[in-house]
């Protein structure tokens, strides 16, 4: 039985993509099942326009040129690979339904489904995270 | 050192999840058994690599660096050996194995492993012929030696025990478990 990593995704910074899809594509790769539940602002990671130009944290612009340097893949080449990998990803109904965001704004293969969906992955995950 | 592999994977100025996820992906192509040569530039895929390789049952053989860049090898794990079903009745253990190579009676020390996993250690004047060239080599073997053979688990070793048995061998005993648990001196020079 392979392990399980479960994570909840609720913010929309550039860092907090990195944090989400990093931690999920290794895990992926070593043969770990993976959910990722989006949710509120987390949703912007896999928003198909919003997640070309996630935001710095302010005061912080300056790391653009060491991701760069550091030839770190873009969130939408890292969304597209966590996909190939099988990892299960989710978006938030509710928030969406707050924010009047269609399934078709996010990128294909997404999952929608409430907190109980992400629930039922996340009672015998082997490791939870929240960014 | 030079290494003998199957396969490259070229992951240089790849940052951190990408040499993982690109091993991944290659070694997914590999055959059990086989060798992969995995060159990065990311100083932390050397732990990376090995814990990877822990995670996924891999066999993880060691690092060499050349200049910037790390030179990982890996071998993939076939289901069998992680579980060995040994059939050749003599057996030696390492500490036994350990004696006689300090006594006086002359043993022949032979290795079947994979010419990289022997590269990255072996018993000092152990021979090595993988088990897969066995076949058509045995020749180079002395009848009358008394040969003990070693792998890293007792698996392999123990198919070429059988084997040379077949083939009229009379004194062949199998080392067990093997180079993983070998706590004696070791050569890395081949």
């Amino acid at each position: 039985m392979s392990k399980k990593v479960a994570i909840i995704a609720s913010n929309g910074g550039l860092f907090d993509a990195y944090k989400v899809f990093n931690i999920a594509t290794a895990a992926a790769a070593t043969d770990q099942e993976v959910a990722i539940f989006f949710t509120f602002e987390g949703l912007n990671l896999i928003h198909k326009e919003a997640n070309k130009q996630l935001p710095m944290p302010e005061g912080k612009e300056h790391f653009a040129e060491g991701f760069a340097k550091a030839n770190v893949p873009a969130i939408p080449e890292m969304v597209a690979m966590a996909g190939e990998l099988g990892v299960k990803m989710i978006g938030c109904q509710m928030t969406m339904d707050v924010m009047g965001l269609e399934k078709e704004v996010f990128v294909d293969g997404i999952e929608v489904g409430g907190a109980v969906t992400f629930l039922e992955f996340a009672n015998d995950a082997d490791v939870t995270l929240t960014f | 050192m030079d290494v003998t592999v199957n396969r490259v994977l070229d992951a240089k100025g790849l940052a951190c999840p990408m040499p993982i996820v690109k091993t991944k992906k290659e070694m997914t192509n590999l055959d059990p058994g086989k060798v992969m040569e995995i060159q990065a530039t990311d100083k932390g895929s050397t732990a990376d690599i090995k814990a990877w390789a822990d995670s996924t049952g891999n066999q993880y053989l060691g690092t060499v660096e050349d200049g910037d860049t790390l030179k990982h090898y890996l071998r993939k794990a076939t289901a069998e050996e992680e579980k060995p079903e040994k059939s050749h009745p003599h057996v030696v253990n390492l500490e036994d194995l350990q004696k006689e190579i300090e006594g006086n009676e002359k043993i022949t020390i032979l290795d079947v492993r994979e010419p990289a996993e022997y590269a990255f250690g072996h018993i000092p004047g152990a021979v090595n012929i993988p088990l897969g060239e066995l076949e058509k080599r045995f020749e180079e073997l002395n009848k009358d030696d008394h040969l003990h053979i070693i792998c890293r688990t007792g698996s392999r070793s123990d198919l070429a025990a059988q084997n040379l048995t077949e083939k009229g061998f009379q004194n062949i005993k199998n080392v067990v478990p093997g180079m993983k648990e070998w706590t004696g001196s070791v050569d890395k020079s081949h």
